[in-house]
């Protein structure tokens, strides 16, 4: 039997996906995910393990506390095997924004595992003992990922699992997701770590479901092509390894019909607005006392707080903190942040409208498959911010999501994504499965 | 120059746990930060957890200042960077209040009431080397990280520091009797005050501990801006601090430097919705406030309306105590005498207050029943009163054990006789018509028998004996 | 209406110093730029019609999530991840 912590670090020389080890190999030993390692990414908290989330400025940090997800993992006898590397406080599509490890893609070393979740991205698509990821998602970093890597990646609705321990990019759009290489795996851990938490206020009060009995479930389902989801900034190779997909589905009795979300492309800004706003004022808290990066004492509160945030903040993460405080100043607020809000409300609109409709909807989860990292590096932020096109509509909307394995382009994965109403993650998980096993 | 102030007020609400957490919220005894959890510290991935109860306070406040609350309950980040915020931004209630558009009545007068809200207390900063302009470091205590406030508003229809300070009384003694906070605990009320004069720019006082405080702070910024304006200097925008020792205030802020609050709705917290329903409930909990108190006082036991409002205006204890005496036998008319001429100015003297006190109403009241039964004199119970709010012992033990009761006439009368025997120049100017010589003579007899005699029939066998004296001469 | 989507120089050194942030020339320099760039792509947004439409705190619907007010005492050491401390007061530098 594969000892996960010894194969995970050898492993991890080659693709470095790891940003820390657990010290306990321990599991309490019964439960629905006996046998499993569970990878968590850096940014969820896990009691005794060195917590990060990917940046500088909480270095040395170690939480006296777990997340809901991860001791609901450990009470149903799942190893925490350790960190994963992401990009700082999940700000990027492609872990490149951070300082510790950028993991590689295993399909090829020189492209991106895509991000925010590509350490857990990676490691899921190499492991090969029995290995299950928790990740998390604000505009696409579950999906991105696991689209870019060739895993499964499911983000559930929003308020489906508990934040309790989640280190925030932004309190409305995170959601703590699993990947996996199969969808039944990702559909245990989801049953394993949803539910309602008294230590979240935001979680839905709805009962914990059971989502491992899968039924294959594809005849007769309604399936929406959105129309944007298939415009121009869309690859050309990715678009037909999916339509092959619906193609087969199709024959399986699946439904097509082409349906409308016509405030697809105004969902980025309107996205990264809300995003940044909530992000600038989670990351303020970050200022070298009580833990993470604490240097020498020197000057005042103002001096010091700046000193220390220059030094542990990324380029990215400063960026995004001047944004997001910007577009919530007296005389901005209303043009910026407040009109953000509405057209998200239009957004969400848009997914209802179509969901009376349709049971699910398909698309691809990326526009492209894994970049090559020198063509990130030439990359302008807005350009980065623009990958996300397709992922950050229903993110805003907090519908559920999954990405599979759907076809390859120049031999690098492309994914499929079903998206279904608040709560039916059932229906997406059948389609899913249904893929699954017809490819 | 006429002024025109403002109050905001800050008050920590009565609850078992913080605002957010379930911390305790008694800091009594506790070592620094011991009372604190991930949420209160801003651990990152903590995330807050709203108590009712400081809500319900929150709405039982808003009501008792005849706000309208609004439907729907909203919190907010207010962002600013200090060592005392654990998350650098305060959870607070922005864009929407709890209440507003209330009134507070003072002396027949309405003073407005712009808006109340609950929000969360920040940390609690030693300043060491220094006070807070010039230490070297900042010790860091987050006990009080988390503790429920109520901030009150008041409109800027405040004319004077006096009158400051008689709002604060009433209002103080408003949010006591609602139970929502403790007038005892230690910094449990705050105040910021503003004034501008003559339609100026406005300063604003801060964080000012004290109701005397306040209008000593406000009657100096009268005098400080009133001089500015003699010498032709324009009186800026600022923000300033108040040093009780020196009675000054100082500069915090300019206006320049006014923190942006950038504020966010709190998106970890969801809205709540204050129905009629659940307002109604908690009006129906909603004990007598002081207005209402004062009123009854005078209807139920017929108490002049100034005597009622100074039983009442002293405080929740002193109106439960002087309803516990009236529940004893007795005249509730003389029990609010004695609880306002006499009580009150001993507790006063003694520096005691009611409730540090050993006064009781079983006690108490045995002083008002040893003067009916004619066992001791008033001036007696004057005397003793003071020695009984420090001890509390039973008066009428304290009469019995050390024999005070009222002399019998006639010791008296031998008394008497005695101190105008040793003092016979009191017979010639009695016969000379001297008016004060029957006083003379009735103060060294209640020195000599301890005052344990009625004046009146003292001065009746004084002047008898001193007339048949003259007589005999 | 249109100053709303500028970021010039000195408002970025205005937001920097808001947000604690201590940036070097070459960062505001870089800055300035990019962020006038990406504000000018959030344009779109004023496109949008949104009259009469209410903003979207969070995407579902929660409401009315209250604690009972009672005590649950937190084991554990508050200063263990601190490296500035005081006997048990947490040490933080001065205000002015």
């Amino acid at each position: 039997m594969t000892d996960p912590f010894l194969r995970a670090k050898e492993l991890d020389e080659k693709y470095r996906f790891l940003n820390a080890v657990a010290q306990d190999t321990t599991s309490t030993g019964a439960g629905r995910l006996q046998g499993y390692s569970v990878s968590v990414k850096d940014c969820i908290c896990t009691k005794g393990i060195e917590t990060k989330a990917g940046s500088r400025i909480l270095e040395g940090y170690v939480p006296p506390f777990d997340a809901t997800v991860v001791s609901r993992c450990r009470s149903e006898g799942a190893v925490i095997l350790g960190k994963t590397t992401q990009d700082e406080f999940g700000f990027g599509t492609f872990n490149v924004n951070t300082p510790y490890n950028v993991p590689l893609n295993p399909h090829d070393l020189e492209r991106t595992c895509g991000g925010s979740s590509g350490g857990a991205a990676c490691l899921t698509a190499v492991a090969d003992f029995p290995h299950l990821a928790l990740a998390e998602s604000t505009g696409g970093s579950i999906s991105c990922p696991a689209s870019f890597c060739g895993v499964v990646g499911v983000t559930p609705t929003y308020g489906r699992v508990s934040r309790w321990g989640l280190i925030d990019y932004a309190n409305s759009l995170d959601k703590i997701g699993c990947m996996a290489k199969t969808v039944g795996e990702v559909a245990l851990l989801l049953s394993v770590i949803g539910g309602p938490d008294e230590y979240d206020s935001t979680v839905l009060d709805v009962p914990e479901e059971d989502f491992a009995d899968l039924e294959i479930s594809v005849e007769g389902v309604k399936m929406g092509v959105p129309e944007e989801y298939f415009a121009e900034g869309v690859d050309d190779g990715v678009k037909d390894s999916i339509w092959v997909a619906l193609k087969v589905l199709e024959g399986e009795g699946a439904d097509l019909s082409e349906v409308s979300l016509p405030h697809t492309g105004v969902a980025l800004s309107a996205y990264y607005i809300i995003a940044m706003a909530e992000a600038s004022t989670n990351l303020a808290k970050l200022c070298g006392l009580r833990y993470g990066l604490q240097p020498e004492e020197g000057g005042n509160f103002d001096e010091y707080f700046s000193r220390v945030r220059a030094e542990g903040f990324s380029e990215e993460a400063k960026r995004r903190i001047i944004l997001g405080t910007f577009t919530r100043m007296a005389g901005y607020r209303d043009a910026y942040y407040l009109k953000a809000l509405k057209v998200r409300t239009r957004v969400i609109e848009d997914f209802k409208r179509a969901f009376e409709e349709v049971d699910v909807l398909a698309a691809p989860t990326m526009p492209v498959v894994a970049p090559r990292f020198n063509e990130i590096a030439e990359m302008e932020p807005i350009q980065q911010y623009m990958m996300d096109v397709l992922t950050v509509a229903p993110n805003l909307a907090g519908v559920p999501m999954i990405s599979i394995p759907c076809g390859e382009v120049d031999g690098m994965p492309a994914g499929l994504h079903i998206m279904a109403d608040h709560l039916e993650e059932t229906k997406m998980l059948g389609v899913a499965r249904a893929w699954e096993v017809l490819r | 120059m006429s002024a025109v102030m403002g109050l905001e007020i800050h008050v920590h609400l009565l609850t078992e746990s913080k605002l957010l957490c379930g911390c305790s919220t008694d800091n009594e005894g506790r070592a620094p930060n011991e009372n604190t959890c991930p949420i209160c510290m801003g651990f990152p991935g903590s995330k807050p957890r709203l108590n009712r109860r400081a809500l319900e306070h929150g709405v039982k406040i808003a009501k008792a200042l005849n706000c309208r609350v609004l439907p729907e309950v909203r919190f907010s980040r207010k962002g600013y960077f200090y060592p005392d915020m654990p998350k650098n931004f305060q959870i607070t209630q922005y864009e929407v209040p709890l209440g507003e558009g209330g009134h507070l009545l003072l002396e027949g007068r309405r003073i407005g009431i712009t808006r109340v809200h609950i929000e969360e207390d920040p940390a609690k900063l030693v300043h060491i080397g220094g006070d807070i302009t010039s230490a070297k470091y900042t010790l860091i205590d987050h006990n009080r990280s988390g503790i429920p406030l109520a901030e009150i508003v008041t409109a800027p229809e405040i004319t004077s520091p006096k009158e400051a300070r008689l709002f604060l009384n009433k209002l103080s003694l408003i949010l006591e009797h609602l139970g929502a906070f403790d007038p005892c605990g230690e910094g449990s009320i705050r105040i910021d005050a503003n004034i501008s004069l003559e339609g100026g720019q406005r300063v604003e006082v801060k964080n000012i501990t004290g109701f005397r405080s306040v209008e000593d702070a406000l009657n100096y910024e009268i005098i400080r801006q009133r001089s500015m304006a003699n010498m032709g200097i324009a009186v800026e925008r600022e923000t300033r601090h108040y040093d009780a020792e020196t009675n000054t205030t100082s500069t915090l802020r300019k206006k320049e430097q006014e923190e942006d609050y950038g504020y966010i709705v709190e998106p970890d917290l969801v809205v709540i919705d204050v129905t009629d329903d659940w307002i109604k409930e908690l009006e129906d909990e909603m004990p007598e406030l002081p207005d209402a108190r004062i009123q009854r006082f005078v209807e139920q036991y017929g108490l002049p309306p100034l005597q009622s409002g100074i039983i009442v205006n002293a405080g929740l204890d002193m109106s439960e105590f002087y309803e516990e005496c009236c529940r004893l036998p007795g005249d509730p008319k003389e029990v609010a005498r004695w609880v306002v001429t006499f009580l009150m100015k001993s507790l006063n003297y003694e520096g005691l207050s009611l409730r540090d006190s050993k006064v009781n109403p079983e006690t108490f009241v045995e002083l008002l029943e040893l003067m009916d039964e004619g066992t001791i004199s008033e001036r007696l119970a004057k005397e003793l009163i003071k020695e009984y709010v420090s001890t509390g012992l039973s008066p009428r033990k304290l009469v019995e054990e050390r024999d005070l009761g009222l002399m019998p006439l006639d010791e008296i009368r031998a008394v008497v006789e005695s101190v105008i025997e040793n003092n016979p120049k009191a017979v010639d100017d009695f016969r000379d018509g001297e008016p004060k010589v029957v006083d003379f003579i009735l103060g060294q007899v209640l020195r000599r028998i301890r005052a344990r005699g009625r004046p009146t029939k003292i001065m009746e066998q004084i002047v008898e004996k001193l007339k048949s004296a003259s007589v005999a001469q | 209406m249109t100053e709303e989507w500028v970021i010039d120089r000195r408002l970025l050194e205005h937001l920097a110093q808001v947000s604690r942030l201590k940036l070097t020339d070459d960062e505001l320099d870089k800055f300035t730029e990019q962020l006038q760039v990406i504000l000018q792509a959030f344009r779109e947004i004023e496109e949008i019609d949104t009259e009469g439409v209410e903003p979207s705190f969070h995407p579902i619907d929660v409401r009315n999530v209250l604690r009972e007010d009672a005590v649950k005492a937190w084991k554990w050491d508050p200063l263990e991840n601190s490296r500035h401390v005081e006997g048990r007061y947490l040490k933080g530098p001065r205000i002015t």
